[in-house]
């Protein structure tokens, strides 16, 4: 099984984009770059393993039920996949809670490129945070929509650059990775 | 070290008073040097004449664009973001500001703040200067601004009137690029006497107005026929669309200074939503614009990272004889070298607190001891809601329109003041929206997948926010001094600041926070407003607490006058005591009122400069 499928998986869920909108970013790669250089391998296999049985055995709502139950509340593994969701729509990695980097974390002995503080994680990440088109905007500074845009009831921008639409999280794409 | 070197004119600072001296000085054939304190910014930006990086110019193309990559990739997405942060000409932070316990200090930026309440406002100090992350808000001063002494026995009288100052009025809004329509500025629409402007009979402004955003529209319907009452007298509330140095539609032949892209596309803003802190295609205005033309009369040349420091007087205490500054090779090194140079004419033109730094570090042109003193700001206080309906927030330019029909009236007696900013951009001042909030969505209301999206997607074009610029009178107590304990790594002094908002001010906050609720009621808006003891701004009136944010408006530290024993510059902009010496920027206006203060002030400097070249060419 392809890790960075799981990493898809477990985003897909998380962000309640799908995961074509997902890829379109172009920026997952980076960001299951910055996770496993910064989380333990184990807790990551750990979340992506019980990400995929809980897809595997339920749908919508009941998911979203056991995602809460079994990932979120989770002392070791909720942290990690908030962290994920904040990627995802806010292109930036916050340092980890203090009681999990005390229990969980393991300090880096050397500067590697990517460090457990708070940082963006690149100039394209930005550009690419769901939190954008989540509120029906583009990133500030980025995708310019366009003179005399702003004009325009919300919706019915002409120019607006739009990267696909985002339908609701299909079963497929849930449960069958594989 | 050669301190021989000459030019008819020395100016300190290229931002935009600076540039705008420059280009008119070497327009007529004068020669110029500008010392700049930052770091230069290189190849500035195509424009429809000048698709190419100047040969002499040494310095990578790219310089703007790496101004971007750190916008983008900084944490704190602040004002200075983008620009560096740099030891040998350090600027203040919004982030340094925290309140000052009493009777302490706080010095953890590079103002060192004595209270009682933070002055809130930064610069930059970079080529190119403030305008690099202003909004590019262009409105007049109203005709009663200039006579506050008279009409209402409130601050003091300007030493010029509105109709002197008119026609340079015209020629900055010109010469900045600011679109709008005389029809709809000169407020004759507003059933308000009091804030009426006249304009020229035929004039026009060369761009037409920037469209209205959607939120402007829905203000301007849901507020048709509103007044308010103020000491028994009833005010409208008129939204207008807001002048803005952005480019918009030329009209006729007029083509806008410099942006990215080709002409033909038209060079106009593109919605980025990012004017405060960078433009990405310089759509805005920003003082490059005007040095790209300084530079291309031949006869101006600007040296960054050069640092004044000192005025040097003749003999006999009357000319300055020399600028000295001290030149370093990187921004990480304190290493440099002292120059000189000489002028027949100095201007300062380094920024209200600097000007006033570097005439009370040199000792000169305080006769009247009002060097640093009357430092003013417009004291913003927020007010922020969600509307009924989804506006459509976060989109266009930062502000597109306000209410300025409350700007001028007999309250001024009483109490200051406001114009309303209409705020395009959500929650982002007040709350850091979004990229501060969603983390407590996640976090704390514990949020994730459709349900945190849905939730985005419902309230977020919702939000919007008032921003309400407060007047503030001139007050010898709000002060930059000089301390000798306080110096940055190249051993020049950092601002002392004291200051604090009166009674006169905080009246008008309660008035503005009034308006507000009224709005408020008549549209249905769910009001998020919170003032909190832990604000910076925070401050009470009458049992009541507001928090005011820094609106970047720094006025009044070395103000004209027609008296040399109560004012630092005369109404040609020259200081009392040296002949030879200019000053410009915001810190020569007497009183702030209610108008973001830079196209008043490019209108003096272009009235400036017209004095520095009758100077130097007596008939
Ligand atoms: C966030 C923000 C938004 C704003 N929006 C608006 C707006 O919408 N409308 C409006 O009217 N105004 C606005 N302003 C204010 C506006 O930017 C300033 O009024 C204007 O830039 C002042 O111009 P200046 O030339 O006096 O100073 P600056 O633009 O600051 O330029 C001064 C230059 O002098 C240089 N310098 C400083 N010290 C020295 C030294 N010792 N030696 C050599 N060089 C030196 C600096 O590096 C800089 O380049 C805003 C300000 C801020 C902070
Ligand atoms: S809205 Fe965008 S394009 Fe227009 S001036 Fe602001 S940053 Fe520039």
């Amino acid at each position: 099984m392809d890790k960075l499928a799981d990493f898809y998986q477990v985003s897909v869920v998380l962000t309640g984009y799908n995961r074509s909108r997902l890829m379109a970013t172009g920026i997952g790669e980076e960001y299951f770059e910055v996770l496993t250089s910064l989380v333990p391998g184990k807790i990551i296999d750990e979340l992506f393993i019980c990400s995929r049985a809980l897809a595997h055995e339920y749908k919508g709502e009941a998911l979203n039920e056991k995602f809460r139950e079994q990932i979120l509340s989770n002392d070791r593994l909720g942290p990690v996949a908030r962290n994920i969701l904040k990627m995802w729509y806010l292109s930036l990695w916050y340092q980890l809670p203090q009681s999990w980097r005390e229990t969980y974390g393991v300090p880096s002995q050397t500067p590697g490129k990517y460090q457990d503080i708070d940082f963006v994680i690149s100039e394209n990440a930005y550009i690419q945070g769901l939190v954008w088109p989540a509120l029906g905007s583009h990133p500030m500074g980025a995708k310019q929509p366009g003179y005399g845009t702003w004009a325009f009831k919300p919706g019915e921008e002409l120019t607006r650059i739009n990267l696909g639409t985002d339908h609701p999280v299909s079963d497929i794409e849930e449960g069958n990775l594989s | 070290m050669n301190n021989n070197e000459h030019f008819d004119v020395v100016i300190v600072g290229a931002g935009i008073s600076g540039a705008i001296m420059a280009q008119e000085l070497g327009k007529n054939g004068k020669s110029v040097l500008i010392l700049e304190a930052g770091t230069g910014t290189g190849g500035r930006f195509f424009s429809s004449d000048c698709d190419a990086p100047s040969q002499e110019n040494s310095q990578p193309l790219s310089s703007y664009q790496t101004y971007m990559s750190t916008f983008f990739t900084a944490l704190a997405k602040i004002p200075n973001a983008p620009y560096p942060n740099n030891a040998n000409a350090p600027q203040p932070l919004v982030t340094d500001l925290a309140p000052i316990p009493q009777g302490q200090i706080s010095d953890n930026g590079y103002f060192v703040q004595t209270g009682p309440l933070p002055f809130a406002s930064t610069y930059t100090r970079a080529e190119g200067g403030t305008t690099l992350h202003w909004l590019g808000t262009c409105l007049r001063m109203l005709p009663e601004d200039f006579e506050l002494k008279t009409r209402f026995g409130r601050g003091l009288d300007w030493p010029i009137s509105y109709d002197e100052l008119r026609p340079w009025y015209e020629i900055a809004e010109q010469n900045l690029g600011v679109s709008a329509n005389a029809n709809e500025q000169n407020y004759q629409q507003i059933d308000n006497p009091a804030v009426h402007i006249p304009f020229a009979a035929s004039y026009e402004y060369k761009m037409e107005k920037i469209p209205q955003s959607y939120l402007d529209q829905y203000f301007s319907k849901g507020l048709a026929q509103m007044q308010v009452s103020f000491e028994g007298k009833n005010y409208p509330i008129d939204v207008v669309s807001t002048p803005q140095a952005r480019n918009g539609m030329p009209r006729g032949d007029y083509r806008p200074v410099g942006a990215v892209g080709h002409e033909t596309a038209g060079q106009r803003c593109a919605g980025n939503s990012n004017c405060v802190p960078i433009c990405p295609i310089q759509a805005k205005y920003n003082a490059l614009k005007t040095l790209e033309q300084a530079k291309k009369t031949g006869k101006v040349e600007i040296r960054t990272q050069c640092v004044a420091y000192q005025l040097e007087t003749d003999e006999q205490g009357k000319n300055i004889a020399r600028v000295h500054y001290k030149k370093y090779q990187s921004s990480d090194n304190p290493d440099h070298q002292c120059h000189a140079v000489s002028g027949t004419i100095v201007v300062l033109a380094s920024h209200a607190v600097e000007n006033a730094k570097l005439l009370l570090a040199s000792n000169v042109a305080n006769s009247s001891d009002q060097v640093g003193r009357n430092l003013m700001d417009h004291p913003t206080m927020l007010t922020w809601g969600l509307m009924p309906t989804d506006i459509g927030a976060f989109r266009g330019p930062g502000s597109t329109s306000g209410i300025p029909s409350l700007r001028g009236g007999e309250f001024r007696k009483s109490r200051a003041a406001f114009r309303i900013e209409i705020g395009n951009w959500g929650w982002s001042w007040p709350e850091g929206a979004p990229v501060g909030t969603v983390p407590d969505l996640i976090d704390e209301k514990n949020m994730f997948g459709e349900q945190l999206k849905n939730y985005i997607a419902s309230v977020y074009p919702r939000m919007f926010r008032f921003g309400f610029l407060v007047e503030q009178l001139p007050d010898a107590n709000n002060r930059v001094t000089l301390d000798d304990n306080y110096r940055d790594q190249l051993g020049n002094y950092r601002p002392v600041i004291s200051y604090n908002v009166t009674d006169y001010t905080r009246a008008g906050m309660a008035a503005a926070k009034e308006v507000s609720d009224q709005i408020f009621q008549r549209l249905g808006i769910e009001g998020f407003t919170e003032y909190k003891p832990s604000d910076a701004g925070y401050l009470t009136y009458r049992g009541e607490g507001y928090s005011y944010n820094g609106a970047g408006h720094l006025v009044g530290t070395h103000i004209m006058g027609d008296n040399p024993n109560t004012s630092v510059v005369n109404k040609y902009q020259q200081s009392w005591d040296h002949p030879n010496l200019y000053l410009v920027g915001c810190g020569n206006m007497p009183t702030i009122s209610t108008s973001n203060p830079t196209l008043t002030m490019a209108a003096l400097t272009y009235w400036a400069a017209q004095n520095v070249l009758e100077a130097l060419n007596p008939c």
